[in-house]
């Protein structure tokens, strides 16, 4: 190590044993990764204060509260044990019911989480950081997204899991009770990712196109609510097929749609019921606001002036 | 610029500047397109009812949010309001010149909405006219109600724009229609009892009526202006440093 | 407006300042009385606070702030006396230049706007950019233009924070061309910056603060003679360097001397007794002196060792 100064004139330079990194770099994948876990850590606020968890932290535990309680009042009735078809009848949360509530919590989520994850970063200025090393626009924007919706599977995976697995444990036999369960399970799971799937991307591609976090919010709720409020209202007047097209122009009630299809239930939902659209209709339609909100966000992310 | 009126025009300035104004446009023509295809594919009359769902329930109220709260919230967050706080201006007339613009705004957005959709049904074959114009009437008193309380609170928080929603999806939105005699906090309840009696329908048992509710509007807007011009005389600077 | 005029006097007394837990400004006295006077501190040491303060923007939580012997917290007259501009770079991007110093002097009642609205402008220098709306302004022009919105109304007071951040070397010459005019004209000036050198060259007095007290106030030079207990280095170039420094070095208020290409450097304890003592010392010696230079005499060197302190 050369430690002696380099003079020149009126000025010397000091070898203080600074070296240039050499060695293995992670590359593309592990930044991906990375932003990622940074992305599910900020949705829940985990290494923050105490106020940026009370949303994210609050909705995960109200969203356990109906499989809690269902599974309360069935091992209620259960050591009563009275028959098969009054345990049934007073469970009144079964895996399509929990929807409209579960559906809810992810949508305020969302409102609350998706503007925090896509807009700091904008307001702060601080993206040209990030596209200056390993991780490019897309990828950034493609880490963000999974990130949140990986917050989302938890929030909406965990209240289903627990129903099925308290429905299990509460049946008189254990492989009975698997055998009646388990069926459920592949449509619960689909539900499931489908609500996180349409809600995550709808409020990715509205949180990204702006800074400023409460007017993201504001427009997240707006997206969701306005659209409804005019299905309701067209198939409320029985408007025939305009009701139809505003019914699948509206996430909400496209959801509702698939949880209906899927579960070959009722929907409680009044304007799904009324608007005597086909099942699988509201399937290929979340697909589409699937596909759409990816599409806004990739394009915003590859424009964006940083 | 208007030569005597320079927050006035410097506020109509900024709150017309953006793109967010065409957003308010396009929100605020929800309920005229609403109507119009109501009105194309339906069979069913239009009752006044159906004003309230598509305008005063949430048109109002999110075009009231955005313009309340931006008129001087968005000065307060930049840091802009140095410039009119350090001149020798009474607190009062700032928060009157930014009500009247964010008021007329909305009313200007809204109030033509209502008209239209008005207008629209009565092409359609219903008799709504006039009850159109009452309700345009009812929410240009309730759209300034909104403003000042949303422009009230933006003096004390930053997070104005969520408490505003929380108040208008919550409490307006699905208690006050639970817990009957809590019209008079309501907003929404207010507009709707002075619509519906100028309107000349019939009031249900429990709501508000004109009377109630025009006190109901101007306590919100008086007490709301006073909460803001309060706040707005002790409001404190504070650097970077 | 070249006349002169009595000088407004702003009187800080035991002023301080504090958020819940954080004391942004301690006990702080003062007072300022014509002229320039530099505010001098690191980041978060509280300028802005107590310019903030002297402004009317915010009220002490102890002692009192005047201006002329009225308190600065709301007092609308205050503000017809002071002039400030805020260090936060932010004006309405969407009015032009002209506009935004015109909305000031119409805020403040003045009864010729449109007048008093060119002579500021002209008097920054900006009458070029000034139908440009402020958004496209570089950050030097926005200074600039927020100088003049503060001058528009005349005031016998001017409170800068931090003014000539963000200007080229040719803008800040002629801000300091005209501050030191307005001073001339009689007005009181209060600037604040953390960069030792503008302070140096502008500033005929100065307040340092750190960490929300005030160390130091004065001329800068007659604040280093006070601290006579911090060394003074000093430069010489004599012809015969070698004996010099071994007959330094027997005097007691020398405490260090070293030979290096170029010169005798003589650290000293006691600046007055070096200076009484050293011509004495090299007439006896027969040495004749070429070079004789303090080595910290700067603003740089005494806010060093304050900073350090």
């Amino acid at each position: 190590m050369d430690r002696r100064p380099s003079e020149g004139r009126g000025g010397s330079i000091y070898d203080l044993g600074y070296r240039g990194y050499e060695g293995p770099r992670l590359g593309r994948r592990a930044a991906i990764w990375a932003l990622l876990a940074h992305s599910v850590r900020t949705a829940y606020g985990i290494g923050r204060n105490a106020r940026s968890k009370v949303m994210p932290v609050g909705l995960a535990v109200l969203a356990v509260l109906p499989s809690m309680l269902a599974l309360g009042i069935l091992m209620l009735v259960t050591t009563l044990n009275a028959p098969a078809e009054v345990v049934e009848a007073f469970s009144p949360v079964a895996y399509s019911t929990i929807f409209p509530f579960i559906a809810i919590l992810v949508f305020l989520f969302c409102a609350s989480q998706a503007p925090e994850l896509f807009g700091r970063d904008q307001q702060m200025g601080v993206l040209p950081l990030y596209f200056s090393r390993a991780i490019g626009r897309l990828d950034y924007a493609a880490a963000r997204f999974l990130g949140l919706f990986a917050s989302l599977l938890v929030l909406v995976l965990v209240p289903y899991l627990l129903l099925l697995v308290g429905r299990v444990l509460v049946a008189p036999d254990l492989f009975e009770g698997l055998a009646e369960e388990l069926p459920s399970a592949p449509a619960a799971l689909a539900v499931a990712l489908m609500t996180a799937a349409v809600v995550g991307t709808l409020s990715s591609a509205v949180a990204s196109l702006t800074p400023r976090r409460s007017y993201a919010t504001v427009a997240i709720i707006a997206v969701f609510l306005v659209p409804n409020i005019v299905a309701s209202s067209l198939v409320a007047l029985e408007t025939g097929l305009v009701g139809q097209i505003a019914a699948v122009l509206s996430p909400p009630d496209v959801l509702d749609g698939v949880n209906a299809y899927l579960f070959d239930a009722r929907p409680d939902n009044i304007t799904v019921l009324r608007a005597g659209i086909d099942g699988w209709v509201y399937v290929v339609a979340a697909f589409a606001w699937i596909a759409g909100s990816l599409a806004v966000l990739a394009r915003r992310y590859r424009s964006m002036v940083v | 610029m208007i030569a005597r009126a320079p927050i006035v025009a410097v506020t109509l300035r900024g709150l017309l500047d953006r793109k967010r104004f065409w957003l308010m446009v396009a929100l605020a023509a929800v309920p005229v397109l609403l109507m119009a295809m109501a009105v194309a594919f339906s069979d069913q009359p239009v009752e006044p009812e159906d004003f309230d769902t598509a305008v005063i329930s949430l048109v109002l109220p999110l075009i009231a949010l955005v313009f309340g709260t931006s008129a001087i919230g968005s000065e307060l967050d930049e840091g802009t309001i140095v410039y009119l706080l350090t001149k020798p201006v009474r607190r009062l007339r700032i928060v009157l010149a930014k009500v009247l613009v964010a008021a007329a705004l909305t009313a200007a957005l809204v109030v033509p909405a209502t008209l239209l959709t008005g207008l629209v049904a009565t092409l359609g074959g219903s008799d709504v006219l006039a009850a159109g114009a009452a309700y345009a009437l009812a929410t240009a008193l309730g759209g300034t109600a909104y403003v000042v309380i949303f422009l009230a609170v933006s003096t004390f928080t930053r997070w104005a724009l969520a408490v505003g929603l929380v108040y208008v999806l919550l409490w307006e939105g699905i208690l006050a229609d639970l817990l009957p005699g809590t019209g008079q906090f309501s907003v929404r309840q207010a507009t709707l009892g002075v619509a519906r009696e100028l309107a000349d329908e019939p009031i249900p048992s429990g709501a508000i009526g004109l009377e109630q509710g025009l006190i109901s509007l101007a306590i919100f807007i008086i007490g709301g202006i006073a909460i803001a011009t309060w706040r707005m005389s002790r409001y404190q600077v504070r650097g970077g440093d | 407006m070249s006349e002169q005029r009595h000088s407004s006097t702003i009187t800080v007394e035991h002023a301080s300042r504090w958020y819940g837990d954080v004391v942004a400004v301690n006990d702080i006295s003062f007072t300022v009385d014509g002229g320039v006077t530099g505010l001098l501190g690191p980041n978060g040491a509280g300028k802005t606070t107590l310019l903030h303060m002297i402004a009317g923007l915010m009220a002490p939580s102890a002692g009192s702030i005047r201006i002329d012997d009225h308190a600065t917290w709301r007092r609308p007259p205050v503000y017809r006396r002071v002039g400030l501009v805020p260090e936060r770079e932010s004006v309405y991007p969407y009015l032009s230049g002209r506009e935004f110093v015109r909305l000031n002097a119409e805020l403040h009642h003045l009864p010729d706007a449109v007048a008093a609205t060119g002579r500021a402008i002209d008097m920054v220098d900006l009458a070029d950019a000034a139908e440009r709306k402020v958004g496209t302004y570089s950050k030097g022009m926005r200074q600039r233009i927020k100088v003049a919105a503060a001058l528009v109304h005349d005031p016998p007071v001017l409170v800068l924070d931090e003014p000539f951040n963000g200007m080229d070397p040719r803008q800040r010459l002629h801000m300091f061309g005209l501050l030191r005019q307005m001073a001339a004209e009689g007005r009181t000036i209060l600037l604040s910056s953390h960069i030792l050198e503008e302070v140096e060259r502008i500033a005929d007095s100065v307040l340092v603060i750190y960490a929300g007290r005030l160390a130091a106030a004065g001329d800068f030079r007659s604040i280093r003679r006070l601290m006579t207990d911090r060394p003074h280095t000093f430069l010489l170039r004599s012809s015969d360097d070698r004996r010099l420094g071994s007959m330094l070095l027997t005097e007691g208020c020398v405490f260090g001397i070293e030979l290096d290409g170029a010169g005798l450097r003589v650290r000293t304890s006691d600046y007055g007794e070096f200076t009484r003592r050293m011509p004495s010392v090299v007439r006896d010696a027969g040495i004749r002196l070429f070079e004789l230079r303090p080595t910290d005499d700067s603003l740089e060197s005494v806010f060093g060792y304050l900073v350090g302190r």
